[in-house]
């Protein structure tokens, strides 16, 4: 069991044909994922490592039944992708691409909320469900196991890199993951950690949560909020990164854009205060995760 | 994002038709007197840099008359304001104002939607009105594709007591600047305070605008108005700073190198990404170290602009130990980053023995950057060892090379 994705998704790619998205393909292929078809208006007729591309993704619901997109394209043109997956009823698009125009991606999200379409992004490295074998994105490269293998731990991050390593550090401990979520660097996403906790609660296969998090937004906060409320019961171990950036001057981006403390709020020792209020258990020492994954594992 | 100085964003709201005071931008005390006389009357000066809350920082000065205005530049020009040069000051018109209003135009990050504050009572900062008179602020989400129609701006204004002829004009004054907003790619556009004068007219007294860097492609209009990259630092850039920025624009489809002197400090900081670079800078920190620098590199650089970097972090005075870490790479060829740390050190004649150098990389092409690393000196980890353990590992060969290391003060 896994959240988001399992063999049953029905996977393309916008964007395929890019120089990095053609390689995450190839991995995503070997890693043993199933990829119906890629979407590139123009090059429509090709194949890019024996899948399909397409004109339009009006044609890979219709001929494949696609409920599932990952979205390689440029920033200028990724709002458009995204309201061209909502539009044709996919129901989960991982928005792989980064330095999107703010508005842009509010109006995708807006449009993904108005027709309930979950995203994932943007600026995320992407998904992965290793014991389906089923990765969204670069996520894992070409060496998954290294970092990715079966379990029951739950992990969400909002750095792209650090998702591999904290799932590393769950295998350090002895354990595996249910479902890795790089959720995305940026202030605006579709998919918070509140979000993804409440999808981890229902899901059978998952015993516990580990999360990454940074400065800045205040999805930490809501977190708290929504464990505090009883809607995540499991265990929930934390790591807040970028505490130095509280003795530095207000308003400085340390890390991805959405990492900034500003008016005071965002600061990572109001964090990990909440999250712990709300029972978590917030480490001070990253490498603490790995006792403490035991201890509440057993 | 990156904001705009005054002057520039009362030029684009003036564009719009709307009012904004007479004024010019000098750069002596002798052109703002000269300036004073030909405005006429009582002016404002006030220094033009990039950051918020100036009055507050004695940065906005009142002048009767143009020996006034003189004396007022001549204050303010050769300062810093919050760590910014003062180099320019745009002498206004003194607004007769009768009323103080407040408006801006931002995203809500939580609700992800434009949002328009709005409120007749200004002046002073948003956050001290909030707490003097809370709900005297109006908010109102915007529908991002539908944007904003006259007859809901002619509601806010509307809600808060607004009417007769200033209803009119506040209305339309509110559709043009979110229209400028929408446009623009602001992030934020705030009038503060937007001043009723005499005759129930409406003028734009003071006004600050950023706008989001990675929209800048299809704002040429905006380009030479905007710092770049000016949320990434508390000050100017610095000298070293600007050469980081180039080393990194040499390749700009291929990683990323960003660089940040931090005040004083001796280690050197070579790493990324955007997470793992905050948890080693955290962890060196923790365990008694002194980073003289952030920094984040990642996407697999090329060879050359890892090169190019780790020169440039040597080359900060003071700095005695160089600490090279990542979380394990999703796609970054680490043999990579090996042949360009290993040229510079050898370079710049650091001998590994005795200038303390530790590396965790793990990652595409790892067994060859050990093979690099290990050949050249420098000590080395893969995912053998954790990035916090890398990271007192650093602490403790500082130590090592100069005895006392923890004890010294952190200059």
């Amino acid at each position: 069991m896994a959240i988001l994705i399992d063999r049953s998704s029905r996977i393309i790619i916008q964007g395929i044909t890019g120089r990095e998205a053609s390689m995450v393909a190839k991995h995503m292929l070997d890693y043993g994922t199933r990829i119906l078809a890629g979407i590139t208006p123009g090059k429509g007729g090709q194949e890019i490592h024996g899948v399909p591309v397409l004109d339009t993704v009006k044609e890979a619901v219709r001929r494949y039944g696609a409920d599932t997109s990952v979205v390689y394209v440029p920033p200028a043109f990724a709002c458009d992708a995204v309201l061209e997956a909502v539009a044709n009823g996919i129901k989960l698009v991982v928005v792989i691409t980064e330095n999107i125009p703010q508005k842009d991606a509010v109006r995708f999200l807006y449009a993904a909320r108005q027709a309930g379409v979950r995203v994932i992004g943007p600026n995320s490295v992407g998904v992965i469900n290793p014991a389906d074998r089923v990765k969204l994105g670069a996520i894992g490269g070409d060496n998954v196991e290294r970092c990715f293998v079966p379990g029951r731990v739950g992990v969400i991050s909002r750095s792209g890199g650090m998702t591999a390593e904290t799932s590393w550090m769950v295998k350090r401990a002895g354990y595996g993951v249910s479902t890795s979520i790089s959720i995305g660097g940026d202030a605006l996403i579709g998919s918070t950690i509140k979000d993804l906790l409440e999808l981890f609660q229902q899901d059978a296969g998952t015993d516990a949560v580990v999360t990454f998090s940074e400065p800045g937004t205040s999805q930490e906060e809501e977190a708290a909020e929504f464990v505090a409320r009883g809607g995540f019961t499991k265990p929930l171990l934390c790591y807040v990164a970028g505490r130095f950036t509280e003795d530095m001057p207000e308003g400085t981006v340390f890390g991805h854009a959405g990492a900034i403390i500003s008016s005071g709020r965002g600061k990572p020792s109001d964090k990990m205060k909440r999250l712990r209020e709300a029972g978590a258990v917030v480490v001070e020492d990253y490498d603490h995760l790995i006792d403490e994954l035991r201890r509440v594992l057993g | 994002m990156g904001r705009l100085l005054e002057h520039h964003s009362k030029q684009l709201i003036k564009q719009l038709g709307l009012a904004v005071p007479a004024g010019e931008a000098v750069a002596t005390p002798e052109e703002a007197g000269a300036a004073a006389e030909r405005l006429g009357g009582p002016v404002v000066v006030k220094a033009l840099v990039p950051v918020g809350k100036r009055g507050k920082a004695g940065a906005v000065k009142f002048a009767g008359s143009p020996a006034e205005a003189r004396a007022a530049a001549a204050s303010l020009l050769g300062t810093t304001v919050r760590n910014f040069p003062v180099e320019q000051v745009l002498v206004e018109k003194r607004l007769d104002i009768q009323e103080e209003w407040y408006l801006s135009i931002t995203w809500d990050k939580a609700r992800k939607m434009p949002a328009v504050i709005a409120g007749t009572r200004g002046g002073v900062d948003v956050e001290e009105i909030n707490r003097a008179e809370p709900g005297r602020l109006l908010v109102r989400h915007v529908d991002p594709f539908y944007g904003l129609a006259a007859y809901q701006a002619k509601e806010i204004w509307a809600d808060l007591g607004v009417g007769g002829k200033l209803l009119v004009a506040a209305t339309g004054l509110l559709v043009k600047l979110y229209g400028l907003f929408d446009q623009s790619d602001a992030y934020l556009l705030e009038i503060n305070p937007l001043a009723v004068t005499a005759g129930d007219t409406l003028a734009v007294a003071a006004a600050v605008m950023s706008v989001d860097d990675s929209a800048m492609y299809r704002h040429p209009e905006l380009a030479g108005m905007v710092q770049l990259g000016s949320e990434r630092a508390w000050r100017p850039l610095t000298g070293l700073e600007k050469r980081m920025v180039e080393v990194n624009e040499t390749d700009p489809y291929r990683g990323t190198a960003r660089y940040t002197e931090m005040p004083g400090g001796d280690i050197g900081f070579m790493c990324g990404g955007g997470g793992g670079s905050l948890l080693c800078f955290d962890a060196l920190v923790t365990n008694g170290g002194r980073p003289a620098n952030y920094s984040e590199v990642g996407g697999n650089p090329p060879e050359e602009k890892v090169y190019g970097l780790t020169k440039g972090i040597l080359s900060k005075p003071g700095v005695k130990g160089l600490f090279v870490a990542h979380n394990i790479t999703n796609n970054t060829q680490v043999d990579v980053l090996a042949r360009g740390i290993v040229r510079a050190l050898r370079d710049m004649n650091i001998n590994p023995e005795t200038f303390p150098v530790v590396v965790r990389e793990a990652g595409v092409n790892d067994a060859a950057a050990r093979e690099i690393f290990t050949a050249a000196g420098v000590e080395y980890y893969g995912d053998e060892i954790t990035m916090t353990e890398a990271a007192a590992r650093m602490v403790r060969r500082m130590e090592e090379a100069y005895p006392g290391y923890r004890r010294q003060e952190g200059k």
